[in-house]
């Protein structure tokens, strides 16, 4: 492998592996480093650094159920970074995935427990399922689309008002899950919602592991989302509209309707997120569940580089790091937060990449990601 | 670049090797000599000085008592309650504490999966007896009860205060119901302020010392010289803020007067629920082999008033006893729902 | 700063008192009722106010900083740890534990902010990825430290974990130190004493900062330079203003304020820490700052918009068996806890009045 990418490219193998290795060799690298900082950590305040990390990875990849829950935190971390990374690939940051992966996963749940008391039948699996899924897909959607709207139209920068909008989901959330759509059993205390039905269920892969089909469906998305970017024409407006604004609008692209778009597609993929959370795997929406994971998006998607495979791969990691904190806890003791730390470093690193060429002295390269263009709009 | 690859393909051999050798050293549960009690925590912290910290305690006193291998896991999010819990029971722990009501359904059904394990689940109510767990509960309506009878007996304008975490959470409803129900019971005609932090999400109800003083020093100026801060660190900041605006506090879960020294020279009492004995005694009896399946009631008390002894009349003390004698001999009831209706 | 964005401030504030007074009017005296929602506001304006300041000074230098939350959560925690430190290690008084948490926490801020400077100015990093950062890396230090530092040194029976020196004390109680006793200085303390001017010193220092930088960033030199480059950077160079320098030390300044308000947390309003306890206050205080118009008075008045529809939840609870059946709306305290995110989308959409940010705000300059 090693010899083959050093030789000039001939086969497709041979061009694909050294284009992967030259966009992930600055990620690897600062992953490294992220690695090595985080051990002189935990080193400095009296901790093994190899024990840690050898529970942080028994956790994350020793055993075929270590291998199932990696997984099974990786499905909502790729669903919400593929949608952190479409909005930045069309110029807009989209800080708001948390509120609209809980709206998604109320509008899952909802459609799941409620729909079939409602219509008075029993839905079939075929029926139901893929209805509480797309259910889950146009509340985020909804979600997503009016923070663009508003942007486009109104000026108002996404930035605030996706933070205002996680504040008022959040709020709503509460408040729905406390009154109107808490389970009514007398034996429930929990701030919840009933359990939903079986035919809205998405189901395990494996008999006693908890992967379920959520995975496949997260890894066909980020093909999808990577076929709509570069294999249409949508896909290349929404990517000409976030690389050069003013050469979209001269190529006559609506620039509004793109931009309402793209929030609107984000919100969707971060919608996906809670809903296959709630059909996969909780059976339900809770207070408590999937609180962060739009905070860890936006790690992901920027580690990832903003490209599918890449969002894939680091959510991945991010997953790994996060179940094998368990193991890595059970074995040392060292705080769960030392992940918080890693995955900043790591952030920092990837982000400003100058540091890292500097430190392993690679040749600079201009790609840089810019996406902040003041509050305006 | 081609030392780099080397270097890539090191690393990466290396790590798929590591799972492959085992961590030594850590204790062997599976023996039957080691006695090993593991504790998960609900989406919360250890040191949260309350809650989850106190149920620790009572691990630790079996640490210390009772010769056992002790470990905690932290749980980040809701969903991985069952693998946390399975962590340990699959590590062939004797003995696994859960702690809080949102782990209930979780740990019946390792339970079920795991049943050579026993489990304590704290504030977990039972409906049905399932072999191998015990639900520790305990009467946070008397405890609320009791500092209620107190402020009520204490409070010179007539008026007293509570902050609290969520009503969404049963305990934390009984505290505050219970606190008003054992005011009323002294002077029907007591004003109580009472004030839940439900504002927020779940993961911020119970950290918001900040405030939790607010809003204490908003009853103060409303005339209420008396605050019990019942949930967590919203509630220490509620009865830190009271102390320095000069009412009086009134802690809860543990008793206070250690774990918020800042509050001592105002502290009257702290609603207590014994945690730390509760989860011993249980640690105990499934050494003992004498574990009680289903419910297990843990007591509920009022700590002492330490710094403020010499200012709480005679008659108040007396008043305290009988009320606390009634209250465990059943003549007195707090009328409170165990759950918000 | 318009007077119309102003006035409509004030009918909002009046109009969230109003709630409350006609509500809860006949149980308590309404001045009560306003005196205590004006110190609730106040309260929990301060770190929202210094939050704001710090945004402000950052982006009129042309630099997004949505770090101002981790900084804020850096600061209280280390702010903390030194007055902890100074108190029982090196057994200073708890006077100057707490000035030296103070300072520390300032420091703190400080330096964040400069890792945000070099990130974004330096490296020309995006900077919102490096605001980004900073709360990430905020969350993971403290709350990793919090643990390893504090806990296993003692159980909740007590035991030798270190705890603070107390917390800082209000204006009058100062006063009746510094003046040898209440009727001291002209009695000046008791005179204050229990009213609205009784607050404590990171609370006055907002409202200082607030006219002070105001009057930095609008009548002096340094004001004129700072808002240059965050306008048009290029002119400013051409016409000889170093403008790294210049963003670089506002950066700084905008960091040291959100470390003041990290003080307010730890060594001001309750003498602990606890791990994310500034709960996404740093964003509101963003709002805050656009709110405002980038302006630190418009700030201000949107902060205490935040801080009156705080106290208004709080009080509309000491009332709820009042409130009248046809607003039963208002005992659903989630639903009055969406008014302030509501209002500031309203404002951003320019219902009232447009916003205009620094021309050059988030732009790393290139020469």
């Amino acid at each position: 492998m090693q010899a083959a990418a050093e030789k000039p490219a001939r086969g497709w193998f041979v061009r694909l592996w050294r284009a992967f290795v030259e966009a992930a060799l600055v990620p690897i690298l600062a992953i490294i480093t992220a690695v090595i900082g985080g051990g002189i950590i935990i080193w400095v305040v009296g901790g093994n650094p190899f024990a840690a990390y050898l529970g942080l990875l028994q956790g994350a990849f020793g055993s075929t159920r270590a291998w199932s829950e990696t997984f099974v935190w990786a499905t909502p971390y790729i669903f919400a970074g593929l949608a952190v990374a479409l909005a930045f690939k069309g110029g807009l940051f989209n800080i708001g995935a948390e509120g609209q992966l809980a709206f998604g996963a109320l509008a899952a749940a909802w459609v799941g427990y409620a729909l079939p008391n409602l219509l008075g039948v029993q839905l079939p699996g075929y029926i139901h399922l893929p209805l509480a899924i797309l259910a889950g897909m146009l509340v985020g959607a909804l979600w997503g689309a009016i923070p663009g709207a508003l942007k486009a139209y109104a000026g108002g920068h996404e930035v605030i008002n996706t933070i205002m909008m996680n504040y008022i989901a959040l709020n709503l959330t509460s408040f729905l899950l406390n009154g109107p759509m808490k389970d009514k059993n007398p034996l429930n205390v929990i701030a919840r919602t009933p359990e939903i039905a079986e035919s809205a269920r998405l189901l395990p892969i494996f008999a006693n592991l908890r992967i379920h089909w959520g995975f496949p469906l997260a890894l066909l998305t980020a093909f999808l989302v990577w076929y709509l970017l570069w294999k249409t024409t949508l896909g290349f407006e929404i990517r000409t509209a976030g690389s050069n604004p003013d050469a979209a609008k001269y190529a006559g692209i609506n620039f509004k309707r793109i931009l309402v778009l793209t929030m609107a597609l984000s919100g969707l993929l971060a919608g996906l997120a809670g809903a296959v959370e709630v059909t996969g795997l909780n059976y339900r929406q809770e207070l408590g569940f999937s609180i962060g994971y739009g905070f860890d998006a936006i790690a992901i998607a920027l580690l990832g580089k903003t490209h599918p495979l890449g969002v894939v791969l680091s959510a991945i990691l991010f997953a790994g790091m996060r179940n094998g904190a368990t193991r890595m806890q059970f074995l040392t003791q060292i705080p769960v937060d030392i992940i918080s730390v890693i995955q900043a470093l790591i952030l920092l690193f990837v982000a400003a990449d100058a540091i890292v060429r500097k430190i392993y002295r690679i040749k600079a390269r201009e790609d840089r990601l810019v996406l902040t263009r003041g509050w305006g709009g | 670049m081609k030392k780099l690859y080397a270097v890539f393909a090191v690393l990466l051999v290396a790590a798929l090797l590591l799972p492959a050798c085992g961590a030594s050293g850590t204790p062997d549960c599976s023996k039957p000599e080691t006695f090993c009690v593991g504790l998960v925590t609900d989406v919360g912290k250890i040191d949260d000085k309350s809650f989850n910290q106190s149920a620790w305690e009572g691990v630790k006193q079996a640490e210390k008592d009772l010769g056992a291998v002790v470990q905690y896991i932290e749980t980040t999010d809701a969903k991985d309650y069952a693998k946390n819990i399975s962590t340990f029971a699959e590590a062939q722990y004797d003995v696994i504490v859960t702690v809080g009501f949102g782990l209930g359904e979780a740990t019946t059904a390792a339970a079920q999966q795991y049943p050579g394990t026993k489990f304590i689940g704290v504030d977990q109510f039972q409906a049905a007896v399932t072999p191998g767990v015990a639900g520790l509960n305990f009467p946070e309506d008397q405890a609320g009860f009791l500092v209620g009878a107190l402020a009520a007996q204490m409070s010179k304008s007539g008026k007293i205060g509570g902050v609290f975490g969520t009503d969404a959470v049963p305990p934390v409803w009984r505290f505050g119901e219970g606190y008003r129900a054992g005011a009323q019971y002294i002077n029907p005609n007591i004003e109580i302020f009472i004030v839940y932090h439900s504002d927020v999400g779940f993961d911020k109800t119970f950290s918001d010392p900040e405030w939790g003083a607010a809003t204490a020093k908003s009853m103060i100026e409303k005339g209420a010289d008396i605050v019990f801060g019942g949930g967590g660190k919203t509630g220490n900041g509620a009865v830190i803020g009271a102390v320095e605006a000069g009412a009086l506090g009134i802690g809860v879960d543990t008793d206070q007067y250690y774990t918020l020294p800042e509050a001592q020279k105002g502290l009257l009492s702290s609603a207590m629920k014994l945690i730390t004995p509760g989860v011993f005694d249980l640690v105990k009896m499934a050494k003992d082999g004498a574990f009680p399946d289903g419910n297990f009631f843990g007591k509920a008390a009022y700590a002492p008033y330490h710094d403020l002894d010499s200012q709480v009349p005679a008659e108040v003390k007396a008043k305290m006893e009988e009320i606390n004698k009634a209250l465990l001999d059943g003549s007195l009831a707090t009328n409170v729902s165990p759950v918000k209706p | 700063m318009d007077w119309r964005r102003f006035s409509f401030i004030g009918i909002i504030i009046i109009l969230l008192f109003g709630v409350v007074v006609l509500i809860g009017g006949e149980q308590i005296s309404p001045l009560i009722i306003i005196s205590s929602m004006l110190a609730t506001t106040l309260s929990v304006a301060t770190p929202l106010t210094l939050g704001a300041l710090s945004g402000i000074f950052c982006e009129r230098a042309g630099v997004v900083n949505i770090g101002i939350e981790g900084m804020m959560l850096a600061a209280a925690f280390f702010g903390w740890l030194a007055s902890i430190y100074m108190n029982s290690i090196f057994e200073y008084s708890p006077a100057i534990s707490l000035t030296i948490g103070v300072l520390a926490a300032i420091l703190t801020g400080g330096l964040f902010a400069l890792l945000h400077a070099w990130l974004s100015i330096t490296f020309k990093v995006d900077q919102i990825i490096g605001g980004t950062v900073i709360n990430i890396l905020a969350i993971g230090v403290t709350g990793f430290l919090n643990r390893q530092l504090f806990f296993d040194k003692g159980s909740i029976f007590g035991g030798n974990v270190p705890h603070a020196p107390g917390l800082l004390p209000t204006l009058s109680k100062a006063l009746t130190v510094l003046c040898s006793g209440a009727q001291g200085c002209g009695g000046l303390p008791s005179l204050i004493a229990g009213t609205i001017f009784d607050q404590k010193p990171v609370a006055i220092s907002a409202i200082l900062l607030v006219i002070v930088a105001n009057y930095v960033l609008f009548n002096t030199r340094w004001g004129l330079r700072t808002r240059a480059v965050g306008e048009h950077p290029k002119a400013a160079d051409t016409v000889g203003i170093d403008v790294r320098r210049v963003r670089y030390i506002n950066v700084v300044i905008g960091g040291m304020l959100a470390g003041l308000a990290g003080a307010y947390f730890t060594i001001e309003s309750v003498p602990s820490f606890e791990p994310l306890m500034t709960n996404g206050r740093g964003f509101i205080a963003l709002a805050a700052m656009i709110f405002g118009n980038w302006t630190p008075f418009g700030a201000w008045a949107a902060a205490l918009v935040f801080g009156a529809s705080q106290a208004l939840q709080i009080n509309l609870q000491f009332f709820r068996e009042s409130i009248p059946p046809a607003w039963a709306f208002l005992q659903q305290s989630y639903v009055v806890g969406l008014a302030p995110y509501i209002l500031t989308m309203l404002i951003l959409t320019g219902v009232i009045g447009k916003t205009t940010p620094p021309a050059a705000d988030g732009q790393p300059y290139e020469k």
